[in-house]
Formats: structure tokens, C-alpha cells, sequence
């Protein structure tokens, strides 16, 4: 006989999927045309765009030094490609938002699963602690700039560690003005904000181990670090590897944090950044140049978010 | 089913293009008819822009659409947007030579010296070459919005309570050796004060023995913005710049050679930013060069003003913009200011242009058109007649004139300076500037793109604003930067 609950779930299902197949078309056809207004058709007239002269209101013909009257009179080919490969301040924001992306992915993680660990660990008022870390994260990234540039000018620089502080820790000090220092700067700022957010990531993965691992390995007679190093870590995988990608991913992408507590001063410009400044770095505006900045951007972000996708399936076939 | 279902999306995905369709249409006829749309990139007089077309709609029945951007927001990237759309502005306000060349180059600016009939005509020819947009020197491309200026802005109190007379004129006219005196002076009288006397357009003057009402609260001399890139990128350097160039034209069309010519100017320049950054007064006593000097948090816009306002600097240069600022801190100081001009120590040899000498450069204040109205050379000819109307009536009828002095709290560019008078003393001073014919321009504006304040203020603050000590060398090295990055980016 076959169980009554299997049944009534089958038909369910076979409602649902009845549904879905009717409708699929009606349903997705809003996010579709959304997704193709704001996304598809954009970007591919932006990318047909950084192989032209194009000047943000108008095609520049460069024969004749004046405004194209047709599309192929503005065509470049890969000169913009070429251009933006050349220019120093490109390049620079390129290794810059590298440099900051590998201590970035480090120093989040590394705090992130700290707490998780922690909240994991403690059986009383984890609750308040997991909102208080995730708390930074629901901040815009400018009031963020702001509120960072106010704690290390003032907080760091004059109170922490000033030479007359308990403290006193010079390269603390006037974190914004040094290119290394405000690489570490923007790092800390990043950690408060995504740490929290990483953390419910990595707490969800250590719910899903079974204590009856650590059970044996204790009976075993396991250290704490030996557990963490034998069972943790490897049935964390997947956690590791979302967590890995979306900082790098985010690191790639970030902006807002970066206007607001340098404004690229002091070579800090980073990649983003660099992209939206193209287009005042002469008059009249290269937003052809910047277009073809922004497709290498998008080729960085893809091929990132490739390697992630393929890892991460990767991993769960292995459960 | 999938196929009815495809075509019924499509349906939809043509009826929503269609209603986005209809809706730009729907504004194209709006502005076909009785209309003009005017852009306007100053958002500080957002409200009071609006108020002045509702005005002009009152009197002559036409509609005027006006946009403002909302303050600190960027206006080329918004007009860009809007010159992409079908409802394109009629009139646009731009800022001069710095921006002519794109909307140039695109066709979007109509050349105003064509039109030689009617009030209008006559207006822009009359509008004096100093203050004309023009890429060639013939053409003409905009009406000026209103004329700014600055320099160092001083209390009057302060002074007469230091000098027990009105010295503003002397200092004026005084030499840079004279002026750099003065300050040295002045930092010592603060630090313990004396009976010390300077010498000033050679006349000697004895300064107050004690310390008075508001002199009591001096801290330094010179109130600084170290964190605000533009004020020593742009504005200060714009002073040198005059040494070599008249205009931003000129600026614009210079050789390498001729920019080379401006190294001498330049080093002067870093010379009298050595003057002014080495007697600085701060929130809390004397401040210093140093990394505390570029934090924004500490010397950012608002709080030089305030250092200011609070009577704590004797100096503040900064322009008539300013005003409302320092309003804000204290209307009293605010009502008793007035401009003196930015002194830099040049010598014959530094001044290449043959109108100006030395003592015309320390003496004048730069006056200039920051904002220009153009009119879109794409809308139609009657669109065109109609702008012109709305701009000869902004700029000649009573309503337009009351809104433009009393609303925007502007200088005309065609004012009259004997007999015009605006409510505010920062302007007061600088039309007794242009009536006296102390002026200097902005030629800065014609230097490539992002030069003065994203590459030479951001060296001089990066490397320099941060150093306590400077030396010739030190001038030589910011001269010999800013004269090649400008060669490299024109």
C-alpha cells in the first residue's frame, strides 16, 4: 500500500508543474523584458559602443575631426581597447583592486568564519550577536565612506593612537593618506561591513555538519584544532567557496567606499572608480574609451563568476 | 499554447515599447507649441530659477519647462542624459571654455554672433569680449549667467580694530614684499602682541599695541582649505596662470612653448602657497602643515569657513559664493567683508602677457563668467526666436534684472558697477573691482581636462600640503610638474 502523504503530494506536484508549464511564459515574461531593457540592450549597444569614437551625446568622426554623421565614420576598431591598456591610471586601478582583492578575500573570511565559529560555539544570546554583526551590512556604501573617513581621521588619528594615546600606533594614523595604508583602510571598512553577512553564510554550513562527527572524534580523543582542521573545514567546502567568490566578486565591484573615503586621492583609485572618472579625464569625454574599460571590467567579473559557478557545483556534487 | 503564449508576449512587450513611445512623443508635442525648456546647471537657486520662469511665463504667456539639478549633483552627466532624449533643452547652462568643446564639437551650441537683429543682436554684441565664450575669438557662443570672483576675503572690523584706520586700500596696492612682511608680522603679533609697524604701498602703519574684541580670538593668519583640492589647484593657481595668458582661449590654444613660458609664474606660485600654508590658523590655536592639514574632517570647506567666520583667521580666499557660509556662522562678520587681491611674487621676467605688469597682478582680483547660457542649435527657428526673447528678458526687463541681483543673489555681467549695488558686501567688493578695472580672468579654464585640481592639487596636496618644510627646490619641482603634465595632456 502505498502511504497516503506520498500521494497527495505527487498530485500536488503534478498541479504545480501543470501550472508552471501553462504559465511559464505569461510569468517570466516580465523579469525577461525588465532584464532586457535594463541589462541585455544596454550592454550590447555598450559593447558595440567601445569599438566607436562615441562621445556620450554624439559619434566623433576622427578623419574629419568633427561629429560622424553615420556609425561607421565613427568606427575605432580596438583603439579604445588599446588605449585604455595603455593608460597608466587604468592599469594602476587594475593591480590596485587585485592587491585589494586578495587581503580583502583573506581578511573577511578569516573573521567571518571566526564569528561563525564563535556564535556556533556559545549556546547563549547568539541571537543578538548574529544581528549586531550583520547590522553594517544593511548600510549604503557611501554613508559607510563617510562614517570610516570620520573614524580614521579623527577617531584613529587623534584619540586611538595619537602620540599622547595608551595606544600609540603611528601607522594607524592618517589611515586615507597612503596608498598601502588606505588599501588596509578600505579592507577594514569592507570586513565590518561584509564579515556579518559572510558569517550567516558560514553559520548556515556549520549547522548542517552533524555533531555526531565531533562526538566520535572526541571519543577518538581529538583536539578542539584537530576537529576544526579534520571535520570543519572540510565539510565547509561550499560555504568557502560562495563566500570566496562573492568577496572577490564584490571586491571587483566595489565603488561607493572607495568615492567616499579617498576618492581615489593618493593612487587609490581602483578599477570602478576608474571607469566613471574616464569620462572627466578629457574634454570632450571619452565615453568610448570608458565603454571599453568597462567590457574588459565585465570580461574580469565573468570569468570570476564562471570559475565560481563551475567550483561551486563542483563541490556539490561531491555530497 | 507556447506559440499564443510567445505571440501574447510580444504583445505586451510591443504595447509597453508603445506607451514608452507615446510618452516622449506626447512631450515633443508639448514643446513644439508655446514652450521653450530651459536647463539649468546651478542648483543652488533651484527654487528661485523656477519662481523667475514662472514670472516670465506670467508676463508673456509662454511656457517656460526649467530643470535644476539638485545640489552637489553632477549637471554634464544629467544635460548629456537630457540631450540624448527628445525633449531636448532649448537653452542649457554650461561652464565656459572648460565645457565648450564637446557640446562644439557635437553641434549642439548656436553661434550667437549670427544673430545681428533685434534686441537680442544688439545684446550680444554688446556682451565685451572679455567675458564672451568664444573658441576662435570670433564666434560667440553663450550669454554670460552672472560674473564671480575672488580673492582673500577680509573682515573690515578685524582690520581697522588692528590698524585703527582703514587699510584696505594700501593693502591693495602694496607689493608682495610688502604683503609677505605684513603676514610674517601679523603671525608674530598674534603669537604676543605689539606696537610693530609695517609698511604697506609704502606708507607705515603701526599696528595695535593689545589685542582687541576680535582680534583676541586670531589664531593664524590664513584661514586654508587643505583638504579641498580645487581652492589651491585651481583657484590659486588661476593667479599665475594670468602672468601668461588673458584668456581662457588663449590658455586653450597654447603651444607647448607658450605653456612652457608659465614656469616662472609657477614657481611663484609655490612660493606664495609656501607664504600662505606656513602662517595658518586653526580651529584651536596655530596650525601647521602636516597630514592634519589635508583631512577633510579637519580642514574641509566648512571648517575653514568657520574658522573664519569665527574671527580666527585674518584671511580666508575664498569667492563671493562663499558668502552665504559665512552668513550662516555669523551674519555680522558676513555683512562687513570685502576682497583683497591674491599677491604672488612676480618678477617682469614672469609676466609674459604686455597688457598686465606686476603691480596690475597684485593689485587686480580675478572677476570671470563661471557659467555660461547657450542656446541648442538643434530645436527649430522659432524655438531658437523664443529663447533669445526669454534670454534678452532675464538679462534687460525689471523682473528679470530683480530676480537675477535680488532672487540669485548674482552679479549681472552687464551690470552697471556705478550704479549697481547687490545685497551681499562680497559682491559689493567686486564690482567696486570692476570699476576700478582691478580685474584678471580665468584662464585656467582653458588648461586640459582634470589639470589644475585633479593633477597639480592633488600633487601639491599629496606631496607637499603634507610637508612642514619647503624649499626652493620644492618650487622648482611643483613649477616643472604643473608646465609638463600641461603639455602631456593638451
Amino acid at each position: 500500500m502505498i502511504p497516503k502523504p506520498i500521494r497527495l503530494t505527487t498530485i500536488i506536484e503534478g498541479i504545480i508543474m501543470n501550472i508552471y508549464k501553462k504559465w511559464f511564459w505569461p510569468l517570466v515574461a516580465p523579469a525577461l523584458i525588465l532584464f532586457a531593457a535594463v541589462v541585455l540592450v544596454p550592454f550590447i549597444v555598450g559593447f558595440v559602443n567601445s569599438f566607436l569614437a562615441w562621445r556620450g551625446t554624439y559619434y566623433f568622426n576622427p578623419e574629419t575631426n568633427s561629429r560622424a554623421t553615420s556609425f561607421f565614420q565613427s568606427f575605432v576598431g580596438l583603439t579604445n581597447y588599446k588605449e585604455a591598456f595603455q593608460d597608466e591610471r587604468f592599469m594602476n586601478a587594475f593591480w590596485y583592486t587585485i592587491k585589494y582583492a586578495i587581503v580583502a578575500v583573506i581578511s573577511i573570511n578569516v573573521v567571518a568564519l571566526a564569528l561563525a565559529v564563535f556564535l556556533d560555539s556559545i549556546s547563549k544570546g547568539a541571537g543578538p550577536f548574529r544581528t549586531i554583526f550583520f547590522l553594517p551590512n544593511m548600510l549604503g556604501g557611501l554613508a559607510l565612506g563617510f562614517i570610516w573617513q570620520f573614524i580614521f581621521q579623527i577617531v584613529y588619528t587623534d584619540i586611538l593612537f595619537a602620540p599622547d594615546a595608551l595606544l600609540h600606533a603611528e601607522f594607524l594614523r592618517y589611515m586615507t593618506q597612503d596608498t598601502t595604508k588606505a588599501l588596509f583602510a578600505l579592507v577594514i571598512l569592507n570586513v565590518w561591513q561584509y564579515a556579518g553577512y559572510m558569517m550567516i553564510i558560514y553559520t548556515a554550513g556549520l549547522n548542517n555538519i552533524p555533531t555526531d562527527f565531533y562526538e566520535a572524534a572526541s571519543l577518538d580523543g581529538a583536539t578542539a584544532w584537530q576537529k576544526f582542521r579534520k571535520i570543519t573545514v572540510p565539510m565547509l567546502m561550499s560555504s568557502f567557496t560562495i563566500c570566496l567568490f562573492m568577496v572577490i566578486a564584490n571586491s571587483f565591484k566595489l565603488l561607493d567606499q572607495n568615492v567616499a573615503l579617498t576618492d581615489g586621492d593618493f593612487n587609490t583609485r581602483m578599477l570602478a572608480l576608474q571607469i566613471l572618472r574616464t569620462t572627466k579625464d578629457s574634454t570632450p569625454p571619452n565615453y568610448g574609451k570608458a565603454q571599453a574599460q568597462a567590457v574588459i571590467f565585465f570580461v574580469i567579473i565573468a570569468i570570476i563568476s564562471i570559475i565560481q559557478v563551475r567550483a561551486t557545483s563542483k563541490r556539490e556534487l561531491e555530497y | 499554447m507556447k506559440k499564443l503564449l510567445i505571440g501574447l508576449s510580444i504583445v505586451a512587450l510591443a504595447c509597453s515599447t508603445s506607451i514608452f513611445a507615446n510618452g516622449a512623443s506626447e512631450s515633443t508635442t508639448k514643446t513644439e507649441d508655446n514652450s521653450i525648456y530651459v536647463y539649468n546647471s546651478k542648483g543652488e537657486n533651484a527654487e528661485q530659477f523656477a519662481a523667475m520662469c514662472a514670472a516670465y511665463e506670467a508676463e508673456t504667456g509662454i511656457h517656460v519647462k526649467n530643470f535644476s539639478i539638485g545640489s552637489g549633483q553632477d549637471h554634464m552627466e544629467t544635460l548629456r542624459a537630457e540631450m540624448n532624449s527628445n525633449d531636448m533643452p532649448t537653452i542649457f547652462s554650461i561652464q565656459g571654455m572648460k565645457e565648450l568643446p564637446e557640446w562644439e564639437q557635437g553641434g549642439f551650441v548656436q553661434d550667437l554672433s549670427k544673430v545681428t537683429t533685434g534686441d537680442f543682436g544688439k545684446m550680444v554684441q554688446a556682451i565685451p569680449e572679455g567675458l564672451r565664450l568664444s573658441s576662435d575669438g570670433m564666434n560667440s557662443y553663450g550669454v554670460p549667467y552672472n560674473v564671480e570672483g575672488y580673492g582673500y576675503i577680509v573682515d573690515k572690523a578685524m582690520l581697522e580694530e588692528l590698524f585703527s584706520m582703514d587699510p584696505t586700500a594700501d593693502i591693495q596696492a602694496a607689493s608682495y614684499d610688502e604683503w609677505a612682511n605684513f603676514v610674517t608680522t601679523m603671525t608674530k603679533w598674534i603669537a604676543s602682541p605689539s606696537a610693530a609697524k609695517v609698511t604697506l604701498n609704502g606708507k607705515v602703519y603701526t599696528l595695535a599695541s593689545q589685542k582687541g574684541p576680535l582680534s583676541k580670538n586670531l589664531t593664524g593668519v590664513f584661514s586654508v582649505m587643505g583638504s579641498e583640492k580645487w581652492t589651491y589647484g585651481d583657484h590659486f593657481i588661476n593667479v599665475a596662470v594670468n602672468a601668461v595668458f588673458g584668456s581662457s582661449r588663449e590658455a586653450a590654444e597654447a603651444t607647448d612653448a607658450q605653456v612652457g613660458e608659465l614656469e616662472g609664474a609657477f614657481e611663484v606660485y609655490a612660493k606664495a602657497l609656501d607664504l600662505k600654508t606656513s602662517n595658518l590658523a586653526g580651529a584651536n590655536g596655530p596650525a601647521q602643515r602636516g597630514q592634519d592639514f589635508v583631512s577633510s574632517a579637519k580642514f574641509g570647506y566648512d571648517q575653514a569657513v568657520q574658522i573664519f567666520a569665527q574671527s580666527k583667521a585674518l584671511f580666508l580666499k575664498q569667492g563671493n559664493w562663499a558668502y552665504g557660509n559665512i552668513e550662516g556662522v555669523d551674519a555680522d562678520v558676513a555683512s562687513r567683508l570685502e576682497f583683497l587681491p591674491v599677491k604672488m611674487p612676480f618678477t617682469a621676467q614672469d609676466v609674459k602677457r604686455t597688457d598686465k605688469d606686476v603691480a596690475d597682478l597684485n593689485s587686480s582680483i580675478p572677476v570671470y563668467v563661471p557659467n555660461y547660457f547657450t542656446v541648442n542649435a538643434l530645436v527649430s527657428d522659432s524655438k531658437k526666436q523664443m529663447a533669445y526673447d526669454f534670454l534678452y528678458w532675464l538679462n534687460n526687463s525689471e523682473t528679470g534684472k530683480d530676480y537675477v541681483i535680488n532672487q540669485f543673489n548674482f552679479i549681472p555681467y552687464n551690470a552697471d558697477p556705478a550704479t549697481t549695488t547687490v545685497p551681499n558686501s562680497l559682491g559689493n567688493s567686486i564690482i567696486s573691482y570692476i570699476d576700478t578695472d582691478h580685474t584678471l580672468s580665468a584662464p585656467y579654464n582653458g588648461s586640459p581636462a582634470g589639470w589644475s585640481g585633479d593633477t597639480v592639487g592633488k600633487f601639491v596636496m599629496e606631496n607637499y600640503l603634507t610637508k612642514l618644510n619647503w624649499t626652493p627646490a620644492d618650487y622648482k619641482t611643483i613649477a616643472d610638474y604643473a608646465v609638463s603634465t600641461w603639455q602631456e595632456m593638451n
